[in-house]
């Protein structure tokens, strides 16, 4: 049996945003008064007349009055209306749009209102697609046959009803007049571009994730609405904060936000076009210039970009520095790998960065030390994690700004591409979408990822553990029991760590 | 045989089940009226007494353990038609009580939406009836009354849907259907033709039959049609020619 929406159906299935549904159907109500409502004119056909269209300029008019708005607030307003089904277009009806002219349009019988409560079937669907194949002689559009090929396939098991059903309702169709059964043929058909909408066109009744509150029902009044001014002093100044905080970080990634600003060369869901995607690969040659933008913009979007790190461990590779980020990222391997590896892993990082004598020694004070190793005779997940953010201040605080003065990097922005806009006619764009292949498989990703990894473990530069050997000759022994060196990086330890970062 | 006496009654219930959706759309819009909500009351009984008469039949078929296997494929296959056709049913009784109590039509300002369909739908509730002409004797309150009547209904419809996923032990994505893609083209009625007239109490030609033996029988109609002209045009001729003779 089917899964079904019983009474006791505890799932999330609302969504905020469609609160506006119930106040849209009162609003169609006052439209069909018939002395205070639109006007409604007769359509004429070939040999019929239909009453009850209504021009697009008449409703836009009628909201711009009742609600006492502008033209254009009201053409948004009676726009979404479109959108959402209630009024559907008899001329171009695969574009959900209201033209402020002559252009008819009628309102949906109320079966075909957007409801949050009965979700549209797929079987429901495949009625209509298989009485449209009938009424068309097997001659669907392409989306609509992609669409009755995939359900045929998945619906295999009901298909028997499906055909009994199309047909039978078919044949109950064409049991009345011939205005009502255009008319119905209009409703249907309007009905299903708004939930199944062709390609290149976006459902308005298109949500994300069903949340779990029905937001029609009464609130919840009492528990957390406290105003403004009850707030602690203390609580409000850390509101200004998080706000101030908020507002920065939006003007700066606005323009890096694919939803708010351009995306170039194209949004490859848009146009079906995977530029984007091929140019933005992890480890890519040549970045493009936003990437690289993004890199000036903190220590952490540098390190989390693959292509970023990259570039970066190049730059510590001529500064003879690089033991650090290989730290990191050995700590980074050991707080995110297997369980089974943890301790061969921990093993291995400590003979090669912390031991006495390590080829790839890092510079940690002496306090860290002691912590670490003690830590090290019980290795977990997290044991590396004080030396970790050390050595991440250190890499932040030092290395990240003369790396962004660095040739390397200034090499990097010069290479960088800007790639040109994409500008696709509808043909083109109709085009790329039969052209649309599936990426590449993540395992094929991980896969490459792992190779590249080995091969970096295998390439520790040479010159950088000769170096270190060399300098070790020469400075103290490791600070492992004596008392913490004086140096730079011990204070700027401190300070970062009573500075919230 | 038992199977056929099922398929009979499944298509009765598909076809009722056709009409009542057909009618639920029509709900709240201009060609809402009190008989529509009539019409709605008869074909959902209608509807209820064909699903009860069909899960009882269903049910003691499945329980039979001494059916052979084909048997019994053929039976599950039937017993998906059935509850698709139940859950359909359902979700379309739940929204005209939904539709119903929002369009109520007994109130001083009756605010119907105007979609343009204006007339009856009296001919589709006569072809859910199988009869040739409603009569209709409701009450005036009947779009109150009834929609407490709908409350019940859909609570017995619920309740025995439950209570059939519980008894019978049926995988329904198991079942592999008959029907190819495309086969709602094959036995096609000729376009253009509206079925207004007799509906015969007895159910449409099974699901076998082709859309060729539709389009012979006109060819053929249109022959005998033709060749009876021709021999009346002949026996004229000859009529006229031994009365001049004579």
């Amino acid at each position: 049996m089917t899964i079904r929406n019983t009474l006791r159906d505890h799932g999330q299935r609302y969504r905020p945003r469609m609160a506006c549904l119930k106040k849209a159907e009162k609003l169609l109500l006052e439209m069909q008064d018939p002395k205070t409502g639109v006007k409604s004119q007769p359509q004429r056909l070939v040999i019929t007349t239909i009453p009850h269209a209504i021009t697009g300029e008449d409703i836009i008019a009628w909201l711009a009055d009742r609600f006492q708005v502008d033209t254009q607030e009201a053409r948004n307003f009676v726009s979404m209306l479109v959108a959402l089904g209630y009024i559907y277009p008899l001329q171009d009806h695969r574009r959900l749009v209201i033209k402020p002219d002559a252009s008819l349009y009628r309102f949906q019988t109320p079966y075909f209102w957007p409801t949050q409560q009965w979700p549209v079937e797929d079987t429901d669907y495949a009625i209509y697609l298989a009485k449209r194949n009938i009424r068309k002689r097997g001659i669907l559009e392409l989306h609509e046959q992609e669409h009755y090929n995939r359900l045929h396939k998945w619906m295999n098991h009901k298909w028997d009803f499906v055909v009994m059903q199309a047909k039978e309702q078919y044949r109950a169709a064409k049991e009345r007049k011939k205005p009502d059964r255009v008319v119905f043929e209009c409703q249907e058909r309007a009905y299903w571009v708004v939930h199944r909408p062709p390609p290149g066109t976006v459902s308005a009744m298109d949500y994300g994730l069903d949340r779990l509150t029905d937001p029609n029902a009464d609130e919840v009044t009492g528990l957390l609405c406290c105003s403004f001014k009850h707030y602690t002093p203390l609580t409000r100044s850390l509101c200004f904060l998080c706000s101030r905080r908020l507002v920065k970080y939006c003007s700066t990634y606005k323009s890096h936000d694919p939803f708010l600003s351009n995306c170039l060369p194209s949004n490859p869901w848009l146009t079906d076009d995977a530029t984007y995607w091929s140019l933005n690969m992890p480890s890519v040659e040549i970045p493009t210039k936003m990437r690289v933008e993004r890199w000036t913009f903190s220590f952490a979007e540098l390190l989390s970009d693959p292509r970023g790190r990259d570039d970066f461990r190049l730059f510590l590779k001529k500064e003879f520095s690089g033991e650090n980020l290989a730290f990191w990222e050995g700590c980074e391997d050991l707080k995110w790998g297997e369980a089974a590896t943890m301790r061969e892993k921990a093993e291995h990082i400590y003979k090669t960065f912390l031991a006495r004598g390590a080829p790839r020694w890092i510079n940690i004070d002496g306090k860290t030390m002691e912590v670490t190793v003690k830590g090290l005779k019980h290795p977990h997940r997290y044991v590396l994690d004080p030396a970790q953010t050390h050595i991440y201040m250190l890499m932040k605080k030092d290395s990240y700004g003369r790396y962004q003065k660095s040739p390397v990097f200034k090499d990097t922005v010069k290479k960088a591409i800007c790639p040109e806009e994409h500008r696709y006619s509808d043909a083109q764009l109709q085009q790329n979408a039969k052209k649309r292949r599936p990426s590449l498989s993540p395992i094929i990703l991980r896969q490459m990822e792992q190779e590249q990894r080995a091969k970096m473990a295998a390439n520790v530069d040479i010159t950088q553990v000769m170096s270190k050997l060399s300098k070790q000759g020469k400075e103290a022994p490791p600070p492992f029991l004596a008392p913490p060196l004086r140096n730079k990086h011990k204070r700027v330890m401190f300070r970062d760590f009573y500075r919230r970062i | 045989m038992g199977k056929d006496e099922c398929k009979t009654m499944l298509d009765a219930l598909n076809k009722v089940t056709a009409c009542y959706r057909h009618l639920v759309i029509a709900l709240g819009s201009t060609s809402d009226s009190q008989n529509l909500r009539e019409e709605l009351k008869r074909t959902r009984k209608k509807a209820q007494e064909l699903a009860v008469a069909n899960r009882t039949k269903l049910t003691s078929l499945l329980k039979d353990k001494s059916i052979s296997k084909d048997d019994r494929a053929e039976y599950e296959r039937l017993w998906v038609l059935f509850s698709s056709s139940m859950e359909l049913l359902e979700v379309d009784m739940k929204r005209s009580l939904e539709i119903g109590q929002d369009f109520p039509l007994k109130v001083p300002t009756r605010h119907l939406i105007q979609t343009g369909m204006t007339g009856s739908t009296t001919t589709v509730a006569a072809r859910a009836m199988s009869v040739q002409n409603m009569k209709y004797e409701a009450d005036s309150n009947i779009d109150t009354a009834d929609l407490r009547d709908l409350q019940c209904e859909i609570s017995q419809v619920s309740q025995m849907m439950e209570e059939m996923e519980m008894k019978v032990q049926v995988a329904p994505w198991a079942v592999e259907a008959k029907q190819e893609a495309g086969a709602e083209l094959k036995s096609n009625m000729s376009v253009g033709n509206s079925s207004v007239g007799v509906i015969s109490i007895c159910e449409e030609e099974p699901k076998e039959e082709d859309g060729g033996g539709n389009r012979d029988a006109g060819f053929a109609s249109i022959c005998a049609v033709l060749v009876f002209f021709v021999i009346v045009t002949v026996a004229v001729v000859l009529g006229y020619l031994v009365i001049n003779m004579s």
